[in-house]
């Protein structure tokens, strides 16, 4: 999906978020949050839960306004952008707990990843590349998607996004309820992902996880950013082992 | 006998069908937005009244401008058709007036019950003022009908020609949008939506278009209908369609809120069940058909085709 806002300087972050606030009725839950994404990068946002980290999602995806500051993608701000138009612009996001159409195909689901799309060959092409990736969903393509165990739902819902072609892929919190093993296989798939230059903004409360496969990362606590480092700095940082990294 | 029962079923079938558009037209609007238009029995009065005046038909002498008329005559199936489109395009308002503003306060869904009731009974009533509270009957000559034999002979028995007709239409119209649904880029959109907007929007759907749609669709299977009734029976009068409209909502329950296999069934049960009943107790046909969707409701809760409230995780 290409971008119609041409990149200006290569120092130029490809999502750009200064001071943003959002509310819940009278409740803040984003109280100033500032971060950037540069293209190619592995970002993690962690914290624990109330925390806004998924309200940080939604506000990019605009499914919730921001009540004060800004969100910058290629440095054009998104506020006057509709939520059903933010994947057309190349922001992917794989929502909390999967959101997937429970009552519809594997098939179905990946179908409608690519809903905006017109390129049929390189739809089918990329539905073998998701495939490939999992290939349990290809046994299962013509099951439904409500059927499928929590790991294979979990995949579904990525490689859907994926079907979108995003320039930047957010997820929230994939290893949600997945056993140890399935969250290994989950950040295998990232990292791989990210590998082959994939730009991510990864939700997750479980911090060791997500910091052993990003580039950088922020902990937001309460509405704010409290720290933000290098992914392996954060993996030493004592704050965070206390808070998150059990001990 | 033969030939008595085969009319008979044919007329239960001919009804059932004209049932099922109406619940159709209830289970679009259900799917996306989880409430009931209760507007869509106005519209299907709507819908019969513009197919009169699309074939030709002049108003009588109590309505606002006695002996008026359409200074065109269209053939039968396009009556339907632009009838149709008219009821969908009064449909979209009915979207604008009664449920988005709701929508758009975040109010809750249920308020839009009253709200699209009081479009309807505004629509009837301003239906009554333009064409009076007289019942009025197809003129038959522009109709395209009148070299259409009265009956045709099936399988050995003299059915109305008319009541074929009635179940061909509606049984196309069920099929079309069986399909649309299943096949097409904008039906996959629908359903999409109907399960979860949010993802739907994540994915690139404009819900706001889909639901406008789903009016859109919903306000043209009630024109169809109205135009149909209106072509084999007669328009009683602007509340005509207020019975169907009801009569659409207890096959709706019956067949399974929200399903749309269920709706079609639904509005089959219903009509070959009427038409069984002897003409002598005809008076016995409503009762009738809430008797079956109470029977129904005790042994299936969820309806015949409804989905189980299982899978809710
Ligand atoms: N729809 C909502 N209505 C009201 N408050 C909400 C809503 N969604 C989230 N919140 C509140 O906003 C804060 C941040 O929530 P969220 O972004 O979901 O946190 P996280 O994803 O980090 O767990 C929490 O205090 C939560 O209770
Ligand atoms: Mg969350």
């Amino acid at each position: 999906m290409s971008s119609r806002i041409a990149p200006q300087a290569a120092t130029q972050p490809l999502l750009q978020i200064e001071r943003l606030q959002v509310h819940y009725g009278s409740v803040q839950a984003l109280a100033g949050v500032s971060l950037q994404v540069h293209r190619g990068e592995l970002v993690t946002l962690l914290g624990s839960n109330g925390a806004g980290k998924s309200t940080t999602l939604r506000a990019i995806s605009r499914l919730e306004p921001a009540s004060g500051g800004r969100i910058l993608w290629h440095g054009a701000n998104l506020a006057a952008v509709p939520a059903h138009r933010t994947l057309k612009l190349g922001i992917g996001h794989c929502p909390e707990g999967r959101r997937l159409l429970n009552r519809q195909s594997v098939a179905f689901n990946l179908e409608l990843g690519a809903y905006l799309r017109r390129d049929r060959e390189a739809i089918a092409a990329d539905l073998e590349r998701c495939y490939g990736l999992f290939p349990r969903l290809a046994e299962r393509r013509q099951q439904q998607a409500g059927a499928l165990s929590g790991g294979e739902q979990q995949m579904l819902a990525i490689a859907r996004a994926l079907m979108g072609r995003p320039e930047l892929l957010m997820l929230d919190e994939p290893s949600l309820g997945l056993a140890p093993k399935l969250v290994a296989e989950v950040m295998t798939v990232l990292a791989e992902l990210h590998a082959n230059g994939q730009t991510i903004l990864l939700v997750e409360q479980n911090a060791q996880a997500a910091l052993e496969i990003a580039d950088r990362g922020y902990v937001l606590e309460a509405g704010r950013i409290q720290l933000q480092d290098n992914a392996t700095a954060l993996l030493r940082n004592p704050q965070l082992k206390a808070a998150y990294l059990g001990g | 006998m033969i030939e008595a029962l085969l009319q008979t079923l044919l007329n239960g079938a001919a009804s059932g069908g004209v049932y099922a558009l109406v619940a159709l037209g209830y289970t679009l609007i259900f799917s996306v937005l989880g409430v009931i238009n209760f507007a869509q029995g106005a519209l299907f009065s709507l819908g019969g009244y513009l197919t009169y005046l699309f074939l030709g038909g002049k108003i009588g002498v109590n309505g606002a401008l006695p002996g008026w008329g359409l200074p065109v005559g269209l053939p039968f199936w396009l009556a339907l058709l632009v009838a149709a489109l008219g009821s969908g395009a009064v449909g979209l308002l009915v979207e604008r007036i009664a449920f988005a503003p709701l929508r758009r306060r975040g109010a809750e869904p249920l308020l839009s019950l009253i709200t699209s009731l009081g479009a309807g009974v505004v629509l009837v009533n301003l239906l009554q003022l333009l064409m009076g509270a007289e019942g009025y009957a197809f003129p038959q000559g522009a109709a395209g009908l009148a070299h259409l034999p009265e009956s045709l002979l099936i399988g050995g028995a003299r059915i109305r020609t008319i009541q074929v007709l009635l179940l061909a239409i509606s049984a196309l119209a069920v099929a079309g949008l069986s399909l649309w649904l299943e096949n097409s880029r904008s039906g996959k959109a629908m359903r999409a939506v109907a399960e979860d907007a949010t993802t739907a929007t994540l994915l690139g759907i404009n819900s706001v278009a889909v639901v406008r749609l789903a009016f859109l669709l919903s306000g043209m299977l009630a024109g169809l209908g109205g135009g149909l009734i209106g072509m084999s029976v007669s328009l009683a009068g602007p509340y005509f369609g207020i019975s169907y409209g009801l009569k659409g909502l207890a096959v709706l329950v019956l067949g399974g809120l929200g399903s749309v296999p269920g709706a079609i069934v639904g509005g089959l049960v219903m009509g070959l069940a009427e038409a069984l009943i002897p003409a002598e107790a005809s008076g016995w046909r409503d009762a009738l058909a809430f008797a079956i969707l109470f029977a129904v409701l005790v042994l299936r809760p969820s309806g015949l085709l409804g989905r189980r409230q299982l899978e809710k995780v």
